[in-house]
């Protein structure tokens, strides 16, 4: 089971939060299975979002692309 | 709202950290930290060198104090400070970010094949169609775009390609000058904010006030700020709409009211009008009147049609002669969805203060230290109808006006219709001008999606559409006609008054 933490705060909201929601919504089923969600209101590294923390790992500056590139690397 | 790009990023870390160094009180002596903060020598690049885009960036900062252009930065926040705002135009192009797009209208590309038929050089009127390199080649100096030779072409070869800007505005208000830099013909714009959205260089801005407005905050005024129906899930779905007022008290708001309240008042008296224009069996159309881009459009573009849209002030007018009715030292701030809406607020000096949309609101808030999402949603119900917190989506402010129609007036004869998009708009009220059309009832909407997709906005709009219906429907006011606060505002003569109703001096 992989962890997925987004951050929903406001900062991050503004810097595109919603768009790496999509991005495990879009996923093909037997993807998302495997994902746990859970948003976080705030990882206090504002400024540098949007924030996601992967089984405990840190991604700052995240995009829907990176998102998606780091999802299939942890679910090979 | 498309994916968030990075212009939106850019002008979005912009106005955080303007807003921050606003709370913090070091505007006038940091401003100039932003030109390292938000481009870092690591890049990413967007332009040929770090000094073109800081250059960009200061024609941001200084659109984003509304300022003019040709003063300094470390000027501009001073001005900005005290309060001054500049008469430049809402929306204007960056001088400095306009990439003078290069582009030859029409193109021969990779498909021509250099047949006999040649019909290109023929259709040419110009003659500046000739054969280079077994190819077509169009000399640009004796070119006059006419486009004859893309038509002429069997195989489809020539290309036509328009400027972004261009293609977005559905009014021919902006258009290259002979530099190629984007040029706006006031004379036709309406501030709908189409072409910010398009342009791939984040060239084009609206002026933002959201300096002066933390400095009345800061100043202890008494600064209301009137939310536009539109706010439901602005700052992230899960939010709820009390926890956003909380927000805003926070930060320094003395109240919060909604816009929805002025909307109820509109719908009824918008419907009383349309009564009375129906009088007569041959009624004349009545148009609705809140989006301020589609009067723009009717006054700019079919000034013929003037006096067939209602003469009833939009929602954010309405509300905002009920804040000063009750606090006449009150400050308002109208926070919406709306680029448009800066410039119908100018009409209204000393009712409507200040225009913020929703993208600044958080920019703000965020400035501010706070977030939205730990307040404490606390209970919160609408205080406006189902039918004014509608108004906020496509279709919702004729909807509402029919449910009026049916309480106040059922038998009223009635041929309703609508659009959205300022294109759409023009080209439906030619048709019921020409008499194509039975129409006696049209709501126009600049944006598609109506407000919820306006510029100014954080969420997609087929999302916040969903929940401003499940939030209307949880109003406890039913009705507009039952809302008792209506015939209250209705009271305070919600006509638009004639001698102010004339072009900005922006315009």
């Amino acid at each position: 089971m992989l962890i997925v933490e987004i951050c929903m705060g406001t900062c991050c909201h503004l810097m595109g939060a919603q768009d790496l929601l999509d991005v495990l919504d879009a996923l093909p089923a037997d993807q998302r299975r495997l994902i746990e969600f859970k948003g976080v209101t705030c990882f206090k590294n504002c400024g540098k979002g949007p924030s996601v923390k992967i089984n405990g790992n840190f991604l700052a500056n995240a995009t829907p692309e990176l998102l998606f590139e780091v999802l299939q690397t942890n679910l090979q | 709202m498309p994916e968030i790009n990075e212009i939106s990023k850019i002008r979005r870390k912009v106005l955080t950290e303007l807003a921050q160094m606003t709370f913090e009180g070091r505007l006038h002596s940091d401003v100039e930290n932003i030109l390292h903060t938000v481009v870092t020598e690591e890049g990413p690049r967007y332009r040929c060198c770090v000094h073109k885009e800081r250059a960009v960036l200061q024609d941001r900062v200084k659109s984003a104090l509304s300022q003019p252009m040709d003063i300094s930065m470390t000027e501009a926040a001073a001005a900005a400070l005290a309060g001054v705002v500049s008469d430049s135009p809402i929306i204007q192009v960056l001088p400095v970010a306009c990439d003078q797009c290069p582009l030859d209208r029409f193109i021969v590309t990779d498909a021509c094949r250099n047949c006999l038929a040649h019909s290109c050089i023929a259709s040419c009127p110009k003659k500046a169609i000739s054969v280079v390199a077994n190819r077509s080649f169009i000399d640009k100096t004796k070119c006059v775009e006419c486009g004859l030779c893309k038509r002429s072409c069997p195989y489809g070869a020539i290309i036509e390609i328009s400027r972004p800007c261009e293609r977005a505005c559905e009014l021919g208000a902006i258009a290259a000058d002979k530099a190629r830099k984007a040029v706006i013909d006031y004379s036709l714009c309406v501030h709908c904010g189409a072409c910010k959205m398009a342009c791939p260089f984040g060239a084009i801005s609206d002026r933002s006030m959201i300096v002066q407005v933390i400095q009345q905050i800061k100043a202890g005024r008494r600064v209301y700020a009137l939310l536009a129906p539109a706010f439901i899930g602005q700052f992230g779905i899960q939010v709820r709409p009390g926890q956003v007022l909380a927000s805003l008290k926070k930060v320094g708001f003395h109240d919060t009211l909604e816009v929805s309240v002025g909307a109820d008042a509109v719908a009824v008296e918008e419907a009383r009008e349309f009564i009375e224009r129906n009088r007569e069996p041959k009624g004349q159309v009545m148009t609705t009147s809140c989006c301020p881009a589609f009067v723009g459009m009717v006054e700019k573009h079919l000034p013929t049609m003037k006096d067939n849209i209602s003469s009833l002030v939009s929602p954010m007018v309405a509300a905002a002669m009920d804040v000063k009715k009750n606090d006449p030292e009150g400050i308002v701030v109208f926070i919406g969805p709306c680029i448009a809406k800066k410039s119908e607020a100018q009409r209204y000096p000393g009712i409507v203060d200040f225009v913020l949309t929703f993208e600044e609101l958080a920019t703000l808030i965020v400035g501010a230290g706070v977030n939205v999402t730990e307040m404490d949603a606390g209970s919160f119900a609408s205080a406006g109808s189902k039918d004014g917190n509608i108004f906020a989506r496509a279709g919702g402010v004729l909807q509402a006006v029919q449910n009026v129609l049916s309480q106040l007036a059922p038998d009223v004869e009635l041929q309703a219709e609508r659009c959205e998009g300022l294109g759409n708009c023009k080209k439906c009220l030619q048709e019921i001008e020409a008499g194509k059309r039975n129409t006696n009832l049209f709501e126009g909407m600049a944006c598609t999606g109506g407000c919820v997709g306006g510029p100014g906005v954080l969420t997609d709009s087929r999302i916040t559409t969903k929940l401003v219906e499940n939030f209307a429907g949880a109003s406890l006011e039913k009705s507009a006609v039952a809302n008792p606060k209506s015939e209250e505002l209705i009271k305070l003569g919600l006509h638009r008054p004639h001698e102010q109703h004339k072009d900005s001096p922006a315009d």
